[in-house]
This record gives structure tokens, sequence and C-alpha cells, in this order.
């Protein structure tokens, strides 16, 4: 097994599509589809509706796997995942997505903790990191309200909240701002960003290439099941900055080695 | 194994569970309380029938009549012979005095005839009880025809046909009865097992968002069946208290009904505290592998 530090600033692929093809129906979802993810990154894919986003997202948590190629994250090999380890993958990476998925019958707090609960986490600890959470997406006075008291924005702020709850390595976002007007899209796209700084790789999906255009980040353009463009922007200046701390570094380094092995011999451990 | 965080919050998952759904839970065990009410009722009514049955069969005698006049001395004689077969339950002696009040008694006001008789005319008789586990027309015939021919012996009656007609209608009964009752039990199953699918289809979006989290398969699972088996405890007392009413009302029309003994009770309960359980395992199971 290779354990080594990752200093500060130093890169290091935490995700990885490798010529992944995926066939739904008929024709190609998904055709050769390669591209890795650097810790701490924050990357747009881009492309149509129908152009394989959410599929290809699903395929990187593992809801679905491709019928060719294979999908790394961290340490978990889409090739060789047992059904039983998805939800050991699923703790440690966020997921969002355009219509929230919020439990309609749990108030915010609850929402949220659920994410920390099914990983075992302590509730004492959960209601300490409870506070650091809402009050980083802005709902820490809304905690007692359920969703259907939410707007659209806030619900999705929840959801962004429960998705960063257990400090994952990778955000996954599928369309996170498509029901979003463009003021309260602004907002969200904010909080990824914060989150980013935070050290969390973003991975977010979206339709809207005019919205993305203007941050300057990489871009993976997606269009009928194939990547046409994607602007690396991998080495940029003030990227290296955002992540130079160590916290991040270390994130990513757990991300990728705590879990080597477990998948094959069955060991259990979060 | 899970920790003791996740054993915690599996039980307030459960708890979540029991009070969220109270009306979808209440109407599943009003519907799983009736369908177990139809099987406890044929059940009881199996269990009764069969009690009168061997009550009826038991009552079934062969009568050895004694010729007029026989001596003590034959007359044990007859009675340790009858004893030494087999499948003979009891032999009682019953006198031609005693016969002749049974008589009277039965004939009750118009027992002013047989004073026309003078002198009593009913022989002396064997009452032979059957052992229930024999095969009773068989028995009786063998009975029959071994002492027909003994000394003392005058004649030896049983209702030939009766008894015949008696054991195929035992048989038809059981028969039946299986039958019904392999029917009634798959119809249970059958909607104890779709309400429960409707239960996991109502919580279908929790149980997404909850793989989505990262929750294993126990963690969800096991709200589900704790929730199954205090469905099944609810409505098979549901079912029980029902039947008890039903019973205590049938009782005035048929007095010497039968209710279940309080170890059937409870064993009906824990019963269905398992199906419950396992139901509800089986369901959300099929749902988590799709």
């Amino acid at each position: 097994m290779l354990v080594y530090e990752i200093m500060p600033g130093e890169k290091r692929i935490i995700a990885g599509v490798y010529h992944l093809s995926k066939v739904l129906g008929r024709h190609f979802a998904l055709q050769d589809i390669n591209f890795q993810l650097a810790n701490g990154e924050f990357v747009f894919l881009v492309g149509p509706s129908g152009a394989g986003k959410s599929t290809l997202l699903r395929m990187m948590y593992m809801d679905d796997i491709p019928d060719s190629g294979q999908v790394i994250m961290g340490a978990h090999v889409s090739t060789m995942m047992k059904r039983r380890n998805i939800p050991r993958l699923r703790r440690r990476i966020g997921i969002v997505f355009q219509d929230f998925r919020l439990i309609e019958d749990r108030n915010v707090f609850e929402n949220v903790a659920l994410a920390m609960k099914v990983a075992g986490i302590g509730i004492t600890e959960i209601k300490h990191e409870m506070t650091n959470i809402l009050t980083r997406v802005g709902l820490y006075h809304k905690r007692y309200e359920f969703p259907g008291a939410l707007s659209g924005g806030e619900q999705q702020r929840v959801a962004i909240a429960r998705a960063v709850a257990n400090k994952p390595a990778v955000l996954l976002a599928d369309e996170p701002t498509g029901n979003l007007d463009p003021m309260v899209t602004r907002g969200i796209l904010e909080l990824l960003f914060k989150i980013n700084s935070g050290g969390t790789a973003v991975l977010m999906a979206t339709h809207d290439v005019e919205l993305v255009k203007s941050f300057g980040q990489r871009i993976i353009y997606l269009q009928d099941g194939k990547i046409v463009k994607d602007k690396e922007m991998l080495f940029r200046g003030n990227l290296r900055e955002s992540i130079s701390n160590s916290r991040v570094d270390h994130r990513a380094k757990k991300f990728t080695e705590h879990s080597i092995g477990e998948d094959y011999d069955g060991k259990r451990g979060r | 194994m899970a920790g003791i965080n996740e054993a915690k919050y599996m039980l307030g998952e459960s708890v979540r569970m029991l009070k969220s759904g109270k009306v979808s839970n209440l109407i599943s065990v009003i519907i799983m309380g009736f369908s177990l009410l139809v099987l406890v009722i044929y059940i009881l009514v199996t269990l009764n029938v069969s009690i009168i049955i061997e009550k009826g069969m038991e009552e079934m005698c062969v009568y050895v009549y004694l010729e007029d006049g026989v001596n003590n001395s034959i007359t044990e004689d007859i009675r340790e012979k009858l004893l030494e077969i087999e499948s003979v339950r009891r032999v009682v002696f019953v006198s031609k005095d005693k016969a002749l009040e049974k008589f009277r008694e039965q004939l009750g006001k118009n027992s002013d005839i047989l004073e026309e008789l003078g002198a009593n005319p009913l022989p002396d008789a064997f009452r032979i009880q059957m052992k229930p586990e024999s095969n009773a027309s068989v028995a009786m015939e063998k009975i029959a025809q071994a002492a027909t021919g003994w000394k003392g012996v005058d004649d030896v009656r049983y209702g030939k046909k009766w008894v015949e007609k008696g054991e195929k209608l035992v048989k038809g009964f059981y028969m039946t009865g299986l039958a019904l009752g392999l029917i009634v039990f798959l119809s249970v199953i059958f909607v104890i097992s779709n309400t429960v699918r409707l239960s996991i289809l109502s919580r279908r979006e929790s149980v997404e968002i909850m793989k989505l989290v990262g929750a294993t398969n126990m963690y969800i699972q096991v709200p589900f069946i704790i929730e199954g088996a205090i469905q099944g405890i609810v409505s098979s007392l549901l079912a029980m208290a029902l039947l008890w009413g039903v019973c205590s009302f049938a009782g005035r029309y048929l007095p010497g009904l039968g209710f279940f003994r309080f170890e059937g009770v409870i064993g009906f309960i824990i019963l269905c505290a398992f199906l419950g359980s396992i139901g509800s395992f089986v369901a959300i199971r099929k749902f988590l592998k799709r």
C-alpha cells in the first residue's frame, strides 16, 4: 500500500473515469469517457439535456455500472466494487440533485443529520458539527423548519449541507441550479465555491453554458455521450492558492488511501 | 456488526416510522386483523367440530346383550374376554333394571305404558366403548363377530351403517377443511404481503434518499422489520379480540363452543409477529435489490 503525505498544493487524482461506455436502450448514452478530477478542483460538466451528464454522475456514485471501462472514486474501483461497499463510498462523497431530494417529514436539522447518522457518528458530535454546517449554508435559524416551508434555494442549501456533512473529498452536483431562478442560482454557485475552497473537489453538471463560462473554471463539454472539449485548468495559479492548506490535502489523502483494500477483502470500517 | 450509535439510530428510525405512519399503520393493522380473523375463525371452527366429532366417535358403542338368566360367572367371563380385545376402551355392565329405568326416563310422561308390561322385558347388557384412535367400523365388526359365538351372549348390536357414514363424514370434513384452510392461509399471506408492499411504496422516496447518503441495507431494513413485527402483534391481538367477541356472541346459540387456550393465543401472537417481520424483510429486500 502506498502511503505518503500530500504536500500542500500538490495535485492528486481523487476521481477518475477511464474509457467508460454505457449503452441505454439501443444507443450509447456514454462513449469512451475519460477524465480525472484532482483534489480541491472545481469542474463544470456542461452539455444539453440528454447528453449523458446524469448518467455519468450516476456511474460516479455507483448507482449504475458502466458497460465497459471503469470509474475510480478514491480507493473504490467500479469494476471490483461489491454491492455492500457502495454505502461506504456514498458516505465519503456528497451528492446534490436538481430536485433536492429532501425527506419531507423531517426538518432541516434531521435531513442533514441523516447523512451523519448513517455513518454512525455520535449524536453529541452531530449536534456540535451541525451548528457549523448549518451556519455555513446560512440556514441555522431555520433548522427546525420542514422542507415544505422553505424556498427552492433554501431547500438546495439544505441538500448541499447534507452532502458536505461528512466532509467529503468530492461533491457531485447534478444540475443543482436547474430549478432555481438566476438570483438564487448565483447564491448556490457561491456556496459551492465556498465549499470548494474548503478543500472539497466539486463536479457540477449543468446545461447552462453561459452561466459557467464567466467563472474561468475547468469545463468538460459533453455532447451525445462524448466529451467534445475538456478545458483543463488544473494548474491555474489561483486554484493552487485556494487549496494550499494542509487540511485540504489530508482529506484527499484519506479518501484515496485509507480505504485501499477494503473493497476486496471485505473489511469494514469508516 | 453495527455500532451502538447505529443501533440507536435504527431504533429511532423505527419509532419515527411508527409515529409518522400512524394512519397507514392503522389501516394496515385493520386489514391484517380482519384477514387474520378469517383465519382464526376457520381454525376455531375446525377445532370445535373435530372435538364434537371425537366426542361423537367416543359415544359410538357396541352393545352385547346377554341371554336371560345368565349367572354371574359367565357374565364375568364375558367381561374379561371383552376387555382383552385391543380396541376396547371401557366395558360397562348395564343391568336389565338399570336399562328399564333409563328407558323410563327417556319415555318421560309416557312411561306409564311400561306398567302394562308387567315383567321387565329388557336383557342385561355390556356397553363397550372404543378407543378413539382405533378404526371404529372395523374394530366394532370384529367385536361383533367374536362375541356373537360366546356362551351366554344373545345378540351383539351396533349402528353399523351409522358408524360407516360417520367415518366418511369425518374424512370428508378433514379433507375439505384442509383445502379450505390452505386457501384461507394463502389469501391471508397475499393480503399481508400486499399491505407491506404498499407501506414500502409510500416510503420509497425516503428509502432512495437514505441509499444516496450512504445508509447500509441493514440501516434501512431494521425499521421495516420492527414495524412488521409490531403490526403482526397488534393485528393478531385485534383478530383475537374480534374472535372473542364473535365467540361470546355465538356461544349464546352454540353452548359448549370452545375458545383457544391461553398458550394457543400467545403462540398465535408470536407467530404473527414472526410472520410480520419476515414479510416486511422479504418485501424491503426485494425493493432494495432492484
